[in-house]
């Protein structure tokens, strides 16, 4: 057994800033027997998409000036000192990796002080196994999860196929060798002129368009890694569009051709490639749950191909239920990967506690 | 196929690329030019092939671990299992998602680059042109068209 850290209740105060959002939560958590409760007091997130959409990008030198003004009042907005004083956290989970260096520092450094002033145990994150645990914040989820689970991370930066042996206990089985599945709906969209951020934008026009119109690559689709690549779809829809003899920046208005259609055979491109891989890693790997989780898992032509393959290819699999609100970054599920730290007696030094950038799994 | 335009201190090369697994071509002909301190600037489009490029190179120094594209994390960094040429780092920088060279201050690329033994490849640095051209004498251009 790891050593007692906490009592069988408590309460975890995470904040994330590891790339465009700045993010404080609370988490109650309490115990008893094998039974447990897990309730979010709190959540605040700041989210910074309306500046960078401007620019049609992220800004981080804007984003790490924002964090810190932002974290201040969230923080003073979660009331996390009560007015005797005292504070109304026991622990605190912070991310510190991966991320910008700037833009993590400021959660590590606020983290560091509060554990250094309030003397509470400090446990730093891996923002990865946050996205992770987002899919036990649905409590349907918690009552269904049973190890091993298979999990697929998609995200902006992210394409990752993880195998999770118990809580903190993970392998990537799989992974992109060169772009992410969030990064693939971006650039395509940017090629045919859609606004940032263009996986959103994307998956709205494919709704009443035909995946089947363009035929687009599906790179290592049938070979037997369980690694993926996007890149070259970049490459095919530049193709593609200067074919249809059209600038991209008239593309969006779709008058000469139909943009529908390629946005719906982009998205089943992208989406094909998630669903095989995961199945095949699936299979391979036995898990009894797979889960879903990150920005692109919001995606609903993923959701339903997903489980639609889930139920025909391994019906004793359970499909987990995407978790919804907690697609993006998120101090809640900082604070539930936390929370799964702590449980089993994982607590860092605040005085060495350091911005990891290049952390992985 | 892609064609490449190796520029350095005047002088311009060109290289054909057949195929993405061609680009070993490309290194053969760098290799002798880079340094310690030295900055790649690798231009070209969407899906130019310009992280496949920097992949090959990351090979070539011996990297074993993968070389994804940073256009998410803006920055990555590799260290060398041997040294070569003096270099004992490679600094991968994605400049796609900045909208000039004043959002570079988030990285602290002057920080990061201190230690002068490292070797920076920077795609879309058209994107931070006046950070490029203020170290003109470090810098060999690559354009891929
Ligand atoms: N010399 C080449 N000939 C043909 N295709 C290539 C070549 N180099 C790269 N590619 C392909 O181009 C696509 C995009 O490459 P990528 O490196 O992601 O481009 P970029 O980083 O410039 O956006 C990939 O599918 C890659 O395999
Ligand atoms: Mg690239």
């Amino acid at each position: 057994m790891a050593k007692k850290v906490l009592d069988q209740r408590f309460k975890v105060l995470s904040i994330e800033t590891s790339c465009d959002e700045t993010s404080v939560a609370l988490l109650d958590y309490a115990e008893r027997g094998t039974q447990y409760a897990v309730r979010l007091r709190h959540h605040e997130t700041a989210t910074q998409i309306p500046i960078h959409r401007r620019f049609g990008g992220v800004v981080p030198e804007v984003a790490a000036r924002t964090h810190v003004a932002e974290l201040v009042s969230l923080l003073d907005r979660a009331k996390i000192i009560s007015s005797g004083k005292r504070s109304t956290f026991d622990a605190i989970a912070v991310t510190k990796g991966p991320g910008l260096a700037t833009a993590l520092r400021v959660g590590v450094e606020a983290a560091r002080t509060l554990a250094m002033l309030t003397g509470k145990p400090i446990v730093g994150v891996n923002h990865l196994e946050g996205h992770l645990a987002s899919a036990w914040l649905v409590p349907e989820n918690r009552r269904r999860w049973e190890f091993p689970i298979l999990a697929l991370l998609v995200s902006g930066g992210h394409s990752e196929l993880v195998l999770m042996r118990d809580f903190c206990s993970y392998k990537v089985v799989g992974r992109t060798r060169d772009d992410a599945a969030g990064e693939a709906f971006d650039k395509t969209a940017k090629l045919l002129g859609l606004p940032y951020p263009g996986g959103p934008e994307m998956s709205k026009q494919a709704k009443t368009g035909n995946p089947k119109a363009f035929d687009l690559p599906r790179p290592m689709l049938k070979d037997k890694s369980l690694d993926m690549s996007f890149s070259g779809l970049k490459t095919a829809v530049r193709v593609l569009v200067d074919k249809l003899g059209l600038e991209s920046k008239h593309a969006v208005r779709g008058t000469r051709y139909d943009l529908p259609d390629l946005c719906a055979s982009i998205q089943a491109a992208i989406t094909d490639v998630l669903v095989e891989k995961t199945i095949r890693a699936a299979k391979l790997h036995r898990p009894k749950c797979i889960i879903m989780v990150g920005g692109v898992s919001a995606n609903s032509e993923l959701q339903e191909k997903m489980a639609r393959c889930v139920k025909a290819e391994l019906p004793d699999v359970r499909m987990l239920k995407p978790p919804s609100g907690f697609y993006t970054d998120n101090a809640a599920m900082i604070a539930a990967a936390g929370l799964w730290r702590l449980r089993k007696g994982k607590t860092d030094a605040w005085k060495k506690l350091d911005a990891e950038p290049e952390l992985d799994l | 196929m892609r064609n490449i335009k190796i520029s350095s201190k005047g002088k311009t090369t060109a290289v054909k690329v057949p195929s993405e697994n061609d680009w070993g071509l490309v290194v053969e002909k760098l290799l002798p030019l880079i340094r310690p301190g030295t900055i790649l600037a690798v231009q070209g489009n969407l899906g130019a092939g310009k992280t496949t490029f920097i992949q090959a190179l990351a090979k070539a120094l011996g990297i074993k671990r993968f070389v994804p594209s940073p256009t998410f994390a803006l920055m990555r960094s590799y260290k060398l299992p041997k040294t070569v040429n003096g270099i004992h780092r490679l600094v991968h920088v994605d400049a796609y998602r900045l909208k000039d060279e004043l959002e570079l201050q988030v990285l602290d690329l002057d920080e990061e680059l201190s230690d002068g033994k490292s070797l920076l490849v920077v795609e879309w640095p058209e994107k931070i042109e006046k950070w490029i051209a203020a170290r003109e004498s470090r810098v060999i251009r690559l354009k891929i068209v």
